[in-house]
């Protein structure tokens, strides 16, 4: 009997990891329950989305991507930061408050980096190197820092994809789900056409504001988000002024730049490319043409330094292991990616799109020399 | 009824006995605070603790204020309160897991090494609570340990370094008491952050009466569970690990300070310390007397 009654005392730690494990796995899940909303058509929904205002929000964002993207070669240097951002995860905090004021920092491990403008200076703060760099904004031109960042805002992604939206694309709502605590509709957009990556674009519309609070788009094969940007908190009151202004504090290196013009485009901004180029790496190279429209869009950088690909970079071996294709555009390496595709072609031609091989040759095809 | 039963669990006659149980409880958890702070190897523990802002202290000044180093590290010559945190965040991957590993390692199975843990376990105090006197006893070392720290590197930091408003990692300036607030908050939240480290070393050290088995069997396990934080493929599993959001801590040092991944954290080891907790006191109640 003692021995029964002892090894029964056993039940308790098991019985702990056993709620341990179940609140720490099923939690999430029971909280993110579709809660219960009055039916929307989809164009409604999308009206109300367009003319979604705010006069300001604070909330916090988490992005998540699994582009299976490779370097990209010929991109000009200082790159890095964007192809990072563009993998991994990564947490920010955005505050925005109308017309022109805006906040972005991103949390990175034991260190921080800001972006903020109050609508007359833009500062980039970068708390490992203790290094600001201050941009005064033409008066004129006040809109510029604010879009220096928007590939992290949500609404700004959420647009960028909206822009998009032509006949090629059913646009359909899916569903109700719970982001940051928010009652949203689900608005679902999937490409009509088989020569995408792209399986579907889900964004999440917040039932009050109509702020698009999540952006989610999966690919083709496989469950899971190639990328997933969204609020995992949000506040629509009006965030301080002082939220917005920043302050160089001693032992700072501060850096003054007053060509607001070189920094703008560097990052991704919607108004400045075509809205239906969808690939946001390519943005910034040099002058990268659009070939095809929607989903099938494909960009080209010409002048890819090809001399780099010789050697014995890890990008070189990539490269030595990809197919080599050739038609009439000529011969060139293909390198592929759950998302993203790439033709390297010998005579330093890059297309890049979200799109399958085969669509990336005839793109080729009918691109200029 | 075996005479082992009777003392596991005590008559209620014996107990309606016992005078006054609160005291004895009280003074069964402060002879075991003595005994760990009493011994040896935990005042040697902490003062090599203690030396790591010393050393930090004294190599960056050697190497002046210009050796370009980034991070909490590079901000010491500049002010000596990041001397604090810096020792902190650089105790928190090895020597502060050390100094939990050994100190728990020995709680129960240095006592049966000694053949004291035979009187503790026939005395009165039940053996309920002798475990929970050896946990309380393990967290205030933990909370002993980042605290010498935190005092030997603020005098450290106060005497090598100037010192003044404080930085944030968000580019805004704080006084110098929010700043030593916020570094105080550090040392709590990595005292914290060791809790389910020293369970899974109370609950090893009730395995064996080795005291050396259960240190080496207790670092062993964190060194596995270290790695297995290092290797991206299992991102999966990364959140349930142990050292998983150790390092966010530095998130205090945020304007305002951002409270998810700290709070991540403390429930993570919060889970630890229970699943570990539980199974050391499964284990101590239906152990043989030997």
């Amino acid at each position: 009997m003692g021995v029964a009654q002892r090894s029964r005392r056993w039940l308790v730690p098991v019985t702990a990891v056993a709620v341990v494990a179940g609140v720490g796995a099923l939690g999430p899940v029971v909280a993110d329950a579709s809660p219960k909303l009055p039916g929307i058509s989809a164009q409604d929904l999308l009206a109300k989305v367009q003319t979604a205002k705010v006069d300001g929000l604070s909330g916090t964002v988490r992005s998540d991507a699994d582009l299976g993207l490779p370097a990209i070669p010929g991109a000009p240097a200082g790159s890095e930061q964007l192809t990072e951002m563009l993998s991994g995860q990564h947490t920010a905090r955005v505050a925005f408050a109308s017309p022109d004021k805006a906040r972005v920092s991103v949390l990175d491990n034991q260190a921080e980096r800001v972006w903020t403008t109050d609508g007359k200076s833009a500062w980039a703060y970068d708390s490992s190197r203790r290094e600001a760099v201050k941009l005064t904004v033409p008066e004129h031109k006040t809109a510029k820092p604010e879009k220096a960042v928007p590939s992290y805002d949500p609404q700004a992604v959420a647009k960028q994809f909206l822009d998009a939206i032509d006949p090629t694309t059913k646009v359909e709502v899916s569903g109700t789900e719970k982001v940051a605590g928010r009652d949203a509709y689900k608005l679902r957009l999937v490409p009509k056409t088989d020569k995408t990556t792209v399986g579907s674009v889900t964004l999440a519309i917040d039932s009050k504001t109509w702020v698009p609070l999540d952006v989610t788009v999966m690919p083709r094969t496989g469950n899971d988000p190639a990328v997933e940007v969204g609020f995992s908190s949000v506040s629509f009151d009006v965030p301080s002024a002082n939220t917005f202004t920043f302050t160089p504090p001693q032992g700072v290196k501060v850096t003054d730049k007053k060509v607001p013009s070189q920094v703008g485009p560097k990052r991704v901004a919607p108004k400045q490319i075509e809205p239906k180029q969808l690939k946001p790496g390519t943005a910034k190279a040099d002058e990268p043409t659009v070939i095809g429209e929607g989903w099938e869009s494909v960009a080209m950088i010409r002048g890819a330094q090809t001399g780099r690909l010789t050697g014995n970079g890890p990008l070189a071996q990539l490269l030595a292991k990809a197919p080599t294709v050739s038609g009439t555009w000529g011969k060139g390496k293909v390198l592929t990616s759950k998302m993203v595709s790439a033709l390297i072609t010998d005579d330093g031609r890059v297309f890049v799109g979200l799109v399958t091989p085969d669509t990336l040759q005839a793109a080729a095809a009918k691109a200029p020399r | 009824m075996s005479p082992n039963e009777a003392t596991a669990e005590p008559a209620p006659l014996a107990d309606a006995q016992r005078p006054g149980a609160g005291r004895h409880t009280l003074a069964l958890f402060l002879s075991e605070l003595r005994l760990v702070f009493a011994r040896t190897r935990t005042q040697v523990g902490l003062g090599v603790l203690a030396a790591v802002p010393l050393l930090i202290g004294i190599a960056i000044k050697i190497a002046g204020s210009d050796s370009g180093a980034e991070g909490f590290i590079g901000q010491i010559a500049g002010n000596g309160l990041f001397l604090i945190v810096a020792s902190l965040g650089l105790s928190l991957p090895f020597f502060l897991p050390t100094a939990v590993t050994v100190i728990s390692g020995e709680s129960l199975a240095g006592e049966a090494s000694l053949g004291t843990l035979r009187n503790l376990l026939t005395a009165p105090a039940g053996r309920s609570r002798l475990l929970a006197a050896k946990m309380v006893a393990l967290a205030v070392f933990c909370l002993a340990a980042t605290m010498t720290i935190w005092i030997s590197g603020l005098i450290v930091g106060f005497i090598l370094f100037p010192v003044g408003d404080v930085l944030l990692l968000s580019g805004s300036t704080v006084s110098l008491g929010e700043g030593l607030l916020r570094a105080l908050g550090i040392a709590v939240v990595i005292s914290l952050s060791l809790l389910g480290l020293a369970g899974i070393g109370l609950f090893v050290s009730s395995l064996t009466s080795t005291p050396l088995a259960a240190m080496a069997a207790t670092f062993g396990t964190f060194i596995v569970l270290g790695i297995l934080t290092a290797i991206p493929q299992l991102h999966a599993i990364h959140p349930w690990l142990l050292v998983y959001r150790w390092q966010s801590f530095a998130d205090l040092l945020r304007d305002p300070p951002y409270w998810h991944e700290i709070g991540r954290n403390l429930l993570l080891q919060g889970g630890y310390l229970v699943v570990f907790y539980a199974a050391a006191w499964a284990r101590i109640t239906s152990r043989d007397i030997t």
